[in-house]
């Protein structure tokens, strides 16, 4: 026991440490820095070490405070209207119930226990128990303090909050206990990964009884809570003989492992299977252009579904959202002025929804996988002159596809603007004007980043960590657009500028650079 | 013509995958390259196609007494996984490569007459690439580095899960298409190599090496040939 609880351990932390290793390769600049015999640096490894066992304590702690913090009294602070002991404990124990099924540890078919159990051959139920162990382990220790913290300031007593780490914990062996009985009568093992429609629709009922019923009002007297915590526990000790005395560990992690290999095994399918599906089998649809209008106008009749059908949808939502709106603000006066000023206001908000609606991303990606990703390993393909002729015929496209929605959505708020009581002019023509241009400003952003950090490999492998913070950096810039309170026209004149020059910088960028970044990467 | 490679180096990291790489390859020839697992294969073809930039030497086309660089235009690479664009036909796959290259290619043939010599049946000319088989994505994938007359043919293991009616026609195709130009063939199969490539050269330890036929018959020149690759020293 003691041999395999230092060499699960090891094996842990030595897969942590070379996760975190490989992650700092992945970062630009940093990369250089590093040898590729980094794994065997006994400096580096140490690092790793720390950040790994600094994670681990993390791991402990931050994201129960998280789950604290927003789901429980998070949510139970938007119902004032029932006792917060009762909502807390409420919404705690139904939470706990989802949890008791979706983080059971024990049926996490994780690549450690594939390593661990079959490549290492490490004894399973030995292997199982010590880490289930440690698992139901951080369970009461890291739930233990928010308990006695979030349940003191709710009401409830000392004993009820240093109970419920243990019954929270029991409910996941209860429900171990179960499963183990249900692998041993019929032989299927349960996987946490892989929940049923029956699993699935008995989660989403919980959920909106947790929420729901508190606000409506309905709780039951906390009471009734706390000896439902209390029924786990010994429900628990059931579940933990079970796990104690269950012999066929092996045999369930063999089904429970393979399972999930199909499942990643389909993961990489069903990617492959989606970019093909994306492609209309339509033979009737035909070009009469030429050369490189003739095989754009192919690529992009062909994939209307995640182009043009996305964005006609929008628009059209963007229509029907409008026509709504005029009735409610024609049969409500007191409203006008409220939306008016809204309106007038919420410019900034209209990046992060030009952001949402924008099809550059999709587009890239069909772009890479089913195109340029056979087309780049040809020479002629990767001429310069014929890389920026592309761009440019490909940069047009995306920029007239995604004008539709602006277009619409800009005029839908000029329309809502004008039913609303008015405005100046000048609002009306940046409502116009600066929607279009964040369009084409994240359509020359997406295709410019594709074209200069081109990120996939031949495997369609996403290998550049610069293209996925560009992207994260565009998101953070987008998010942070709606908490600015700016007037819609000084706003709407910076935005409009900078669109400009950032699409004019970009493109010289694409002219200059393109010819020699637009690559498969090795 | 001739194909000059001086001197040419890549290392990733530490490991230096073409230590110095010099040799010499003559048009209408088809050379077989041969190398253990790891050895580089890859990795020349790659800086040859300038897919990845070597960081020592050069290469250039030595022809009429002059040297020129080897432009995109002068190679043609073909993986042993096909890569052809998905979303379109057979035909309109050809149509399109035809006509952004009809200044190069001034006086084509018609599209049926190439879909003849390959063997691709009428009936499937105007099926999506997507629904081709294997081979005959590969063969497409053939077809299109053939038209294109690239003077150097890089051809990375491209029998490779091909059956052996198509890997006979490959063949064929290939000895048909050598003349004028230098084709390059990188396999593991022995047999291969010993029954299609005029010359055999080694890639190991990041150098090319020519292993001399000397009219040796097949099972001496394999011994030969395992004897120098086992001087490697790696798995």
């Amino acid at each position: 026991m003691h041999k395999t609880l230092r060499i699960s351990f090891a094996l842990r932390s030595a897969y942590h440490v070379n996760a975190i290793l490989y992650a700092l390769r992945q970062l630009p600049f940093v990369r250089r820095l590093l040898p590729s015999s980094l794994y065997g640096s006994r400096g580096l490894n140490a690092l790793a070490n720390l950040l790994s066992l600094l994670w681990e304590m993390a791991t402990f702690f931050l994201g129960k405070l998280l789950y604290f913090l927003t789901f429980v009294c998070g949510a139970s602070l938007l119902l004032p209207h029932v006792p917060a002991g009762a909502a807390f404990l409420h919404i705690l124990l139904l939470l706990t119930c989802i949890g008791a099924f979706t983080n059971t540890n024990l049926f996490d078919p994780s690549r450690e226990k594939y390593y661990a159990i079959f490549l290492l051959r490490m004894d399973a139920r030995e292997y199982a128990l010590i880490h289930y162990g440690y698992a139901l382990l951080k369970v009461v220790v890291g739930f233990l303090p928010f308990t006695l913290f979030f349940g003191l300031t709710k009401g409830l007593p000392v004993w009820v909050c240093l109970m419920l780490p243990f019954s929270i914990a029991g409910a996941k062996l209860a429900v171990a206990g179960l499963s183990m009985l249900d692998y041993e009568r019929r032989g299927l093992a349960y996987n946490e990964n892989s929940l049923g429609l029956t699993l699935w629709t008995c989660m989403t009922v919980i959920l909106l009884l947790a929420y729901g019923l508190p606000a409506l009002g309905l709780v039951l007297p906390a009471g009734a809570y706390v000896a439902l915590f209390a029924a786990f526990i010994p429900l628990g000790a059931a579940g933990l003989y079970k796990a104690l005395t269950f012999s066929a560990y092996r045999a369930l992690y063999q089904q429970l492992l393979w399972q999930a290999a199909r499942q990643t095994e389909d993961v990489q399918a069903r990617r492959r299977h989606l970019s093909e599906r994306s492609i209309t089998a339509d033979t009737s649809i035909v070009s009469r252009k030429h050369g490189f209008e003739y095989f754009n106008e192919l690529f992009v009749k062909r994939h209307r579904r995640v182009l043009w059908m996305p964005a006609a949808r929008i628009a059209l939502a963007s229509i029907a959202l409008v026509l709504i709106a005029l009735p409610v603000l024609a049969s409500m006066p007191q409203a006008r002025a409220r939306v008016n000023d809204l309106l007038t206001r919420s410019l900034p908000y209209f990046v992060f929804i030009m952001y949402a609606i924008n099809r550059g991303t999709s587009f890239t990606r069909s772009l890479f996988m089913n195109c340029d990703h056979s087309l780049l390993t040809y020479g002629f393909y990767k001429q310069p002159r014929m890389v920026l002729r592309l761009f440019a015929i490909r940069l047009r496209e995306i920029v007239k596809v995604n004008l539709l929605p602006a277009s619409v959505i800009g005029a839908g708020a000029c329309l809502l603007l004008l039913c609303s009581g008015g405005a100046a002019p000048l609002d009306y023509a940046v409502y116009l004007v600066s929607l279009p241009c964040l369009s084409v400003f994240f359509s020359v952003h997406y295709l410019t980043l594709y074209y200069l950090l081109q990120p996939f490999n031949a495997a369609t492998e996403m290998k550049s960590a610069a293209y996925q913070l560009a992207l994260s950096a565009t998101y953070l810039a987008c998010f942070a657009c709606m908490r600015l309170k700016v007037d819609a026209l000084p706003f709407g004149l910076a935005c409009i500028a900078f669109c400009l020059l950032y699409c004019a910088l970009a493109c010289a960028l694409v002219y200059r650079l393109a010819p020699r970044t637009f690559r498969l990467r090795a | 013509m001739k194909l000059c490679i001086e001197h040419l180096s890549k290392r990733f990291d530490r490991k230096e995958v073409l230590r110095d790489v010099s040799f010499s390859f003559d048009a209408g020839k088809i050379y077989g390259l041969l190398g253990r697992n790891g050895a580089g294969k890859t990795t020349l073809f790659n800086c040859l196609n300038r897919d990845v930039k070597a960081d020592g030497g050069r290469f250039f086309l030595e022809e009429a007494g002059g040297q020129r660089d080897v432009g995109g235009q002068d190679v043609g690479y073909v993986l042993s996984t096909p890569a052809v664009p998905e979303f379109l036909t057979g035909r309109e796959f050809l149509r399109f490569f035809l006509e952004i290259n009809e200044k190069t290619l001034p006086h084509p043939e018609p599209i049926d007459a190439y879909f003849d010599r390959i063997g691709i049946a009428p009936d499937d000319r105007d099926k999506l690439l997507k629904d081709y088989s294997h081979g005959m994505k590969n063969k497409m994938q053939m077809l299109v580095n053939i038209i294109a007359q690239p003077n150097i043919l890089l051809l990375d293991e491209p029998m490779t899960s091909l059956d052996v009616v198509i890997a006979e026609e490959m063949k064929q195709l290939l000895r048909q298409v050598k003349a004028g130009r230098i084709l390059i063939f990188s396999t593991h199969i022995m047999d291969l190599a010993l029954d299609l490539c005029d010359e055999i050269v080694l890639l190991h330890r990041g150098v090319l090496e020519p292993i001399p036929r000397d009219g040796l018959a097949d099972a001496l020149l394999r011994e030969r040939i395992i004897a120098a690759l086992r001087e490697d020293g790696h798995a």
